[in-house]
């Protein structure tokens, strides 16, 4: 008989099968946990920016996606609603104008369009420069909260050193313009949508 | 400890050490080390990959022709890889998101597929469990030290972000020795990673040099495989 060294094939398919019944376990095993944790996650960002017991819904569901002008699309809209009534829109987007990266932003605007809160989800600005965007580094993200479109005017959603109406985080202009810029961009199609964004159903999984 | 055993520990942590002599993973051991609970992270991972694929690779070695080897040994190597990262994700989700691509990316780590190649396919299944731990040890060290050094110098603290990888028990871990805006950015940055590795690598080779050679056997390596080659992932 001959050895299993001149059967090359069946010892890699062994070898394969073997492989794939360990990860399918492993899958089996963790599966569950690690649906858990992104969710946890993405309800501790949520609750940062909308206060707990102020809506009944489920806002990481009751979503849809949105092609915003000049954001990575779909966006990602979520709703919160109390009893039904419209409490605030929260918009997961990507812009790409940042200096190294897309920036990765949840935004949190009252049905009125004005501006709850700013949240960095991801980026990969410059540590110790553009890093200043995230809100456990600075308060500069927090310079939006009850602003709206007109409060300033559209055309002044722009770091103050290119001539707009918001704080400009020092050498990290590009940084602070891309946030800006996404903001704007937002609320802009909040304001031309706003009769409709809580009327679109809910995207199925 | 046997005689070879000794060898394997002082060759995988000092005399043939994988990030400061053989220098293979310089890419992840580069781009993780912003911070030492990083750097901590990934060589935990790389350590039980390493140790698990020299264990497996040293059982088949008689099995597997050797024109398989290499398909085998990637298969086993990504096979491992995967479980480790689901795992993170799974109970250590803060620091498998910090650590994003680089978890996957240990498959392309060349120090697995040379010990894999160079010693675990040779020798037996103890000597080969030996060889990955003291390997695997080696590189954590080099990138836990690094990290620390880059973390200090750039952000003035020690340890931040022990709770991603102990728990929220351990936040009470971390030193903040001087305020961060103080730190040299230049640490944190890419360009740092290549200093602060270029002076490791010369303080190591500053002792090594000074030191009298030890009397006892040469290294068990075969001829040409301890020799630093170039990196090739």
């Amino acid at each position: 008989m001959r050895s299993f060294r001149q059967h090359p094939l069946p010892v890699l398919g062994l070898v394969a099968a073997a492989a794939a019944v360990l990860l399918a376990g492993v899958h089996q095993w963790t599966a569950g946990p690690i649906a858990e944790q992104a969710e946890q996650r993405a309800h501790a960002t949520l609750t940062q920016l909308l206060a707990e017991g102020s809506y009944d819904n489920d806002p990481i569901h009751d979503r849809f996606p949105a092609w915003i002008a000049g954001l990575e699309p779909p966006s990602t809209i979520h709703r919160a609603r109390r009893a039904g009534e419209p409490i605030a829109l929260l918009a997961d987007v990507t812009t790409t104008e940042g200096y190294s990266g897309p920036i990765r932003l949840l935004i949190a605007l009252r049905p009125d369009g004005e501006v709850i809160g700013v949240r960095v989800l991801e980026h990969r600005e410059t540590p110790g420069l553009g890093d200043r965007i995230e809100s456990d580094r600075s308060d500069w993200i927090r310079q939006f909260e009850g602003r709206a479109l007109g409060d300033p005017p559209a055309g002044d959603w722009r770091p103050d050193r290119r001539g707009g109406a918001f704080d400009t985080l020092s050498s990290a202009t590009i940084t602070s313009a891309a946030v800006i810029d996404a903001i704007g961009r937002v609320l802009a199609w909040q304001r031309a949508n706003r009769e409709r964004i809580f009327e679109i159903p809910a995207s199925q999984e | 400890m046997n005689a070879t055993t000794r060898t394997l520990w002082r060759d995988g942590l000092w005399t043939n050490n994988p990030g400061l002599v053989q220098l293979l993973g310089l890419c992840p051991l580069l781009a993780v080390t912003g911070t030492a609970i990083n750097g901590l992270g990934l060589g935990l991972a790389t350590l039980a990959v390493l140790a698990a694929s020299n264990v497996l690779v040293s059982l088949l070695r008689h099995q597997v022709a050797a024109e398989l080897r290499i398909p085998v040994f990637v298969l086993i190597i990504a096979t491992l890889v995967t479980v480790v990262d689901r795992i993170l994700a799974a109970f250590f989700y803060d620091l498998w998101t910090t650590l994003g691509i680089f978890i996957p990316l240990i498959v392309t780590n060349c120090t697995l597929l040379a010990r894999a190649e160079a010693f675990a396919s040779r020798r037996p299944v103890i000597d080969a469990l030996h060889d990955g731990l003291a390997q695997g040890l080696g590189f954590l060290l080099v990138l836990v030290v690094l990290g620390s050094l880059r973390e200090l110098i750039g952000q003035g603290s020690l340890l931040a972000g022990a709770d991603q990888l102990f728990g929220p028990a351990a936040a009470g871990l971390t030193l903040q020795l001087f305020p961060e805006q103080h730190g040299l950015l230049l640490a944190i940055l890419p360009p740092g990673a290549f200093i602060g590795l270029g002076l490791l690598v010369a303080l190591r080779q500053h002792l090594h040099t000074r030191r009298p050679a030890p009397r006892s056997a040469p290294s068990t390596e075969p001829a040409g495989t301890s020799a630093p080659g170039p990196e090739t992932a």
